[in-house]
């Protein structure tokens, strides 16, 4: 870009892991002051990549150069050392310390008594109002923190050292436009600073917004690096996943020409359903085959209301009716014996069990709902393991390996799995496709426009609306925690128009209190 | 049929405990200070639940110091035989400021440093039974105890004779480190030393416990191919339990292998008149009249003997056994 | 030839890395020990209609161990702890003794005496499960408070007392014997295979390892947390209370200050020798086994060998420090390094 030599040069990285070249001959530069995106289909190696540079992988064969120099890092905190810092996609904070402690954990401001708290807050407040993220009070314990702001925190952290270069691996994958727009301003300053950023997302838009250059690898293989703006989105797609882009898009859109008028009797019809501080009372009405979008931005209380419906958390207001007879539910248990199933947002804590096995994390839910003492046989099991590895395309389709080893696309594939062998009714799916690949991303996609024409009623929640606005029937539209507004999606529906919705309600609002 | 209310009773008051430590709220209802200013206070820091022998002399020094006797008893067993929980109990004690300590140490050492509070606070200590380690004279006014040395050399004595051409022995020992253990061996050891026939094949602890002295015997007798006469157990419950390793061995306790043992409890008289024992030396537990009578001498600021021994009988027969034991308190 | 070979050495590193197997080398050693202190300690007579030997004398007294090494490996799969298992041993035993020593000793009381025992054993396991999952204390303090209360409620059942009772049928679970093989270890292996299937050919493993493992996507899964917990905890209260019977039967006396005393360390020990992690998740009955069986013979070897009394302590301390870094990847690989090395420098040497 400048004329300045590159302050990392990775060539020709390969790296094996049993049965598997991880990483095939890739090379890659950054230099200082530019944000650089590692674009790929979940596998394909950014993880990797980065790993291998910041020596948390050993690599087999190539050469890396920081700043001129061979180096090779015994890992992330030798790396770190030398001006490279990593925040990872999944946040990796003390949830029982405070944000000033998360944020100064191990570079804690020593004095001659020990460590200096005052001092060390006064540097965590600093670092955080480079960040633009003075409103955050220093001494709040990170557990009560929205998963979005230990994200901030989490990037904070990594900027205490002041390196040279800074890596973001799916940062913004919990963030909504607002946050998302905030951590953008302070990667321009720093790239600005002459900060070199690796970034990766799989946000298009982000990538398209933020970064000078891409480099797209594909299956541990080297495919390009290219100046952004020489590099078109179809291309870019097309490049990632290796086929057409024509068959993509065809996957997702033929949803909203096939509307399902409701008719009948709803399956489950909820009046002033709520629970004091986290969710309104709300009136709800789904019918079979129906896909329910429920969007709004992050906290807007849609995950509230979906844990609330299959009985994660207690309702202390409002009656259910399903199939027109009322019906308590009070726990998942019942809500599974109902026919009703719930994949929760946080898909490593309370979705996927890591140390088991594949097999074992799909049949979990079903063999819950038959009950310990009647086992499903093994036979039972791997009809069951085969059939929804095969419909799902799950891979690498190794029933026996732990799922912790899998991508977090294949991960969200087999808890779709999971859900879909407990024969729901109601299937709520909460963020289903964050942080995963385009490839994945489709595939769950089409799995619930066919699942909605098999007659089952799907609840739909995402923060990207178009993805919304593609798959969804109906479209609920929330903020601060209570219905804002029901849409008919339509032709005529956009991502615009809820945005529009959630602007103008504040406008409203303020009209509605005079 | 009398043991099935005892077992309900049991499980009224247990359950009464259980919900007062779910509560935390364990409080104290023996602080009743209400018997009038003359009561003299007396701190037990004792054993607690450890067998037929504790139990008779705990019961036997609460039967003494009673409210008619004058005196306001605290008792405070360990719990588990801790000596943690007994320093504690001493401690708060000393705090309390009662008028005078009796202490039966689980464990001999480690007494020094709780001692001397007791000391600078000027609350005379008496030993009960157990004694400290390092035996410091200084540190306590007396100790009053069966000498442990002397029945158990009385029971080598026994030994001795009973064995004029020799034989294997095997001793089974307390805890190690208790000062009654090493008490016990030493007295044993003066006295069989010098019979160039009676050979040690070896010692054990079975922690006074009838269930593990079963189980190390029996493996003793495997180890030695049953080749052993004499068994010293050094409380009744572990001569107990070595007489059933002898009889599941297929030998016959008190005629291929002789077992002695120390304390002289009910069961073991029993044992000791079915022929299953040999020898019983009792270690007398009653002593609460002599305690009462040192206690007082101690306020009144008379000079007392360091060591006050109780004297203790032996039990050789059958027949010896059979008479005694109509009289038997525990 | 090189794809046997290497798949044989895949198998073997699988052995290797399992901890159990460490566990029976452990075994072994220790009986090797013995038996080049007395070249006869293997042997097993037959004397009075019975098998008897050292290797049978280890058996039996395995036998509580591995009752309650089973309990809690299920409860720390869960992710818990139960502490109380010593206490509750203390607790069967006492209500066996005292119901006893009031009875005739016929078979039917001996039965009777049994099914309240263990109903009682149950009942105080359950009182942890229900504080550990209905009213949410941690598996460490509930489990406490009944270790505490435990032998509080044995002393307040005998008075304070061993108490001695006599009953043959009651005796001859502990010391009896069918075919010449102890009875008390054929319940034991009995017990064990039955929880072993149980666990294992319902689904009451898989569901068991979620809760440890993760018990907020479990419990989202529509397992049931609180149900299992409890079951869980039973169990272990009602194998503690086997473990007591078995414990007091032996000499028909129940000891309230010893009975089972600080068993519940040996029951953690044998469940960790048997690779159970005790963070919860994965566990290993038949490892749990292992670890019981080790730590009798451990405790007889000590005995065997006549290593003396105030020695005992840390002989086991050694044993058991040296299996478990035996266990640990780290210091094998730090091993195989040092040979490594040592091959490398001998090789250079020859070649010099």
């Amino acid at each position: 870009m400048t004329g300045a030599p590159p302050i990392v040069e990775m060539t020709g990285i390969s790296i094996s892991f049993p049965g598997v070249k991880a990483l095939d001959a890739v090379d890659f530069r950054l230099f200082p002051g530019e944000v650089h995106t590692l674009m790929g289909e979940n596998g394909a190696g950014k993880s990797t990549l980065i790993k291998a540079l910041t020596g948390v992988y050993k690599i087999d064969e190539g050469q890396i150069l920081v700043a001129g120099e061979e180096r090779r890092f015994g890992g992330t905190a030798d790396a770190q050392a030398a001006g490279i810092a990593t925040v990872y996609q999944e946040v990796n904070l003390c949830s029982n310390l405070s944000i000033g402690e998360n944020v100064m954990l191990g570079h804690e401001v020593r004095g001659p008594f020990g460590i200096n708290w005052k001092a060390t807050h006064r540097a965590a407040a600093d670092v955080l109002a480079t960040l633009g993220l003075e409103q955050l009070d220093l001494r709040r314990p990170l557990a009560t923190l929205s998963l979005a702001i230990q994200q901030l925190v989490a990037i904070s952290r990594a900027m205490v050292t002041k390196p040279k270069v800074l890596i973001l691996d799916e940062p913004t994958s919990s963030l909504d436009a607002n946050e998302v727009a905030n951590l953008f301003t302070v990667i321009r300053r720093l790239r600005d600073q002459g900060v070199a950023i690796l970034f990766v997302t799989h946000f298009l838009d982000q990538v398209y917004a933020i970064s000078d250059r891409i480099t797209v690898l594909r299956n541990g293989g080297f495919v390009g690096e290219y100046p952004t703006r020489e590099l078109d989105r179809t291309t870019l797609i097309s490049k990632m996943i290796g086929k057409d882009f024509a068959t993509l898009r065809s996957l997702g859109s033929e949803r909203q020409s096939h509307h399902y008028e409701p008719r009948g009797e709803p399956l489950l019809k909820a009046e002033d359903l709520g629970r004091k501080g986290s969710s309104e009372p709300t009136d709800l009405e789904l019918h079979q085959g129906e896909v329910l979008g429920l969007a709004g931005l992050l906290g807007s209380g849609r995950t509230e209301l979906a844990r609330l419906l299959y009985g994660a958390d207690k309702p202390d207001s409002g009656t259910v009716w399903l199939r027109g007879k009322k019906t308590d539910i009070h726990n998942p248990t019942a809500a599974l014996a109902h026919r009703i199933a719930f994949s929760s947002e946080n898909r490593r804590d309370e979705g996927i069990i890591r140390d088991l096995t594949v097999r074992e994390n799909l049949v979990l839910a079903v063999q819950a709902k038959r009950g310990w003492f009647r086992p499903l046989s093994r036979k039972e099991q791997d009809a069951l393991v085969r059939k929804y590895l095969t419909e799902l395309n799950v891979r690498p389709a190794d029933p026996e390996r732990p799922i912790k080893f899998l991508s977090g696309g294949n991960q969200q594939k087999v808890l779709l799995g999971r859900w879909l062998a407990t024969e729901p009714d109601l299937l709520i799916l909460d963020e289903p496709t964050r942080g995963i690949d385009v490839g994945a991303k489709a595939e769950i996609q089409a799995a619930v426009a066919a699942l909605a024409a098999k007659g089952v009623a799907v609840v739909f929640i995402s923060s990207e609306l178009e993805e919304v606005v593609r798959l969804s029937d109906r479209i609920i539209v929330m903020k601060d925690h209570r219905k804002l507004a029901e849409l008919e999606n339509g032709p005529h529906v956009t991502a615009e128009t809820i945005v529009a919705v959630i602007a103008d309600e504040g406008d409203d609002e303020e009209g509605d209190s005079e | 049929m009398r043991s099935i209310p005892r077992v309900a009773r049991a499980f009224a008051v247990a359950g009464a405990l259980t919900l007062a430590l779910a509560a935390c709220g364990g409080g104290d209802d023996d602080t009743s200070t209400s018997g009038g200013d003359e009561l003299v206070t007396v701190g037990f820091v004792a054993v607690g639940p450890e067998g037929g022998w504790r139990q008779a002399n705990e019961a036997n020094v609460q039967d003494t110091f009673t409210e008619e006797a004058g005196f306001e008893l605290k008792y405070a067993p360990a719990t588990n035989l801790d000596q943690r929980s007994q320093i504690d109990a001493f401690t708060s004690f000393v705090d309390e400021g009662v008028d005078v300590i009796l202490l039966s140490a689980t464990e001999g050492a480690g007494w020094e440093d709780s001692l001397r509070r007791a000391q600078e606070a000027e609350i005379p200590v008496i030993l009960v039974d157990r004694g400290i380690e390092p035996d410091d004279t200084s540190l306590y006014v007396t100790r009053i105890a069966p000498d442990n040395y002397e029945v158990s050399t009385a029971v080598a004595e026994w030994a001795v004779s009973e064995f004029p051409d020799g034989g294997n022995y095997f001793v089974l020992e307390g805890p190690a480190g208790v000062s009654v253990v090493n008490e016990r061996n030493r007295g044993w050891d003066d006295a069989v030393a010098s019979v160039p026939g009676l050979v040690k094949v070896g010692a054990q602890t079975a922690n006074w416990s009838t269930e593990e002295a079963k189980s190390v015997f029996e493996t003793v007798l495997k180890s030695n191919n049953n080749d052993i006469q004499l068994v010293f157990a050094q409380n009744d419950e572990m001569g107990l339990g070595a007489a059933i390793a002898v009889e599941e061995a297929g030998l016959t306790p008190g005629v291929d292998v002789k077992i002695a043992t120390i304390d002289g409890t009910k069961p073991a008289l029993e044992a000791l008149a079915e022929g299953r024992l040999s020898f019983v030396a009792e270690y007398n537990p009653l002593f609460g009249e002599t305690l009462l009578e040192v206690v007082e001498q101690v306020l009144n600021g008379e000079e007392v003997e360091p060591y006050i021994v109780v004297p203790s009988e032996t039990f050789d027969s059958p027949e010896a056994a059979t008479a005694a034991l109509p009289s038997r308190k525990y | 030839m090189t794809d046997v070979a290497s798949r044989l050495a895949a198998r073997r590193g699988a052995i290797v890395r399992n901890q159990a197997f460490w566990g029976v080398i452990a075994i072994v050693l220790l009986l090797a020990v013995n038996v080049v202190a007395d070249p006869g300690y293997l042997s097993i007579g037959y004397n009075s209609g019975h098998l008897s030997g050292n290797l049978i004398d280890i058996l039996r007294a395995s036998a509580p161990i591995l009752m309650i090494a089973v309990g809690m490996c299920l409860v720390v799969a869960t992710g818990g702890i139960d502490l109380s298992v010593g206490s509750i041993m203390v607790v069967a035993g006492a209500v066996s003794m005292e119901l006893l020593s009031g009875m005739d000793g016929t078979t039917g009381d001996a039965a009777l005496t049994l099914a309240i025992a263990l109903g009682i054993a149950t009942v105080l396991g359950a009182v942890n499960g229900v504080l550990v999952s209905v009213v949410g204390l941690q598996p460490f303090i509930s489990t406490l408070v009944m270790m505490l209360a435990g032998r509080g409620i044995a002393k307040v059942i005998t008075g304070g007392q061993n108490t001695t009772a006599d009953n043959d049928s009651f005796a001859w679970l502990a010391n009896g014997y069918v075919l010449g093989v102890p009875v008390v270890f054929l319940l034991a292996i009995v017990i064990v295979v039955l929880v072993a299937l149980l666990v294992r050919r319902s689904a009451l493993g898989l569901m068991l390892e979620a809760i440890g493992m993760d018990s907020r996507a479990s419990r989202l899964a529509g397992v049931k947390r609180r149900s299992l917990q409890l079951t869980v905890y039973s169990v272990s209260g009602l194998l503690a209370g086997i473990a007591g019977v078995f414990a007091t039967a032996s000499v028909m006396t129940v000891d309230v200050s010893r009975t089972g005393y600080q068993l519940e360390l040996d029951a953690i020990l044998a469940v960790v020798i048997g690779g159970t992690s005790l963070a919860g998740g994965k566990f290993s009955i038949g490892g749990a086994v292992i670890g019981g069986l080790l730590i009798a013979t451990l405790d007889k070897t000590v005995v065997f060998l006549g290593v003396p009394a105030a020695a005992t302590p840390a002989f086991k301390a050694i044993v058991i420090v040296v299996l478990c870094l035996l266990q640990s990847e780290r210091v094998r690989s730090l091993f195989r390094h040092r040979r490594a090395l040592r091959a490398q420098s001998q090789k250079e040497a020859v070649a010099a």
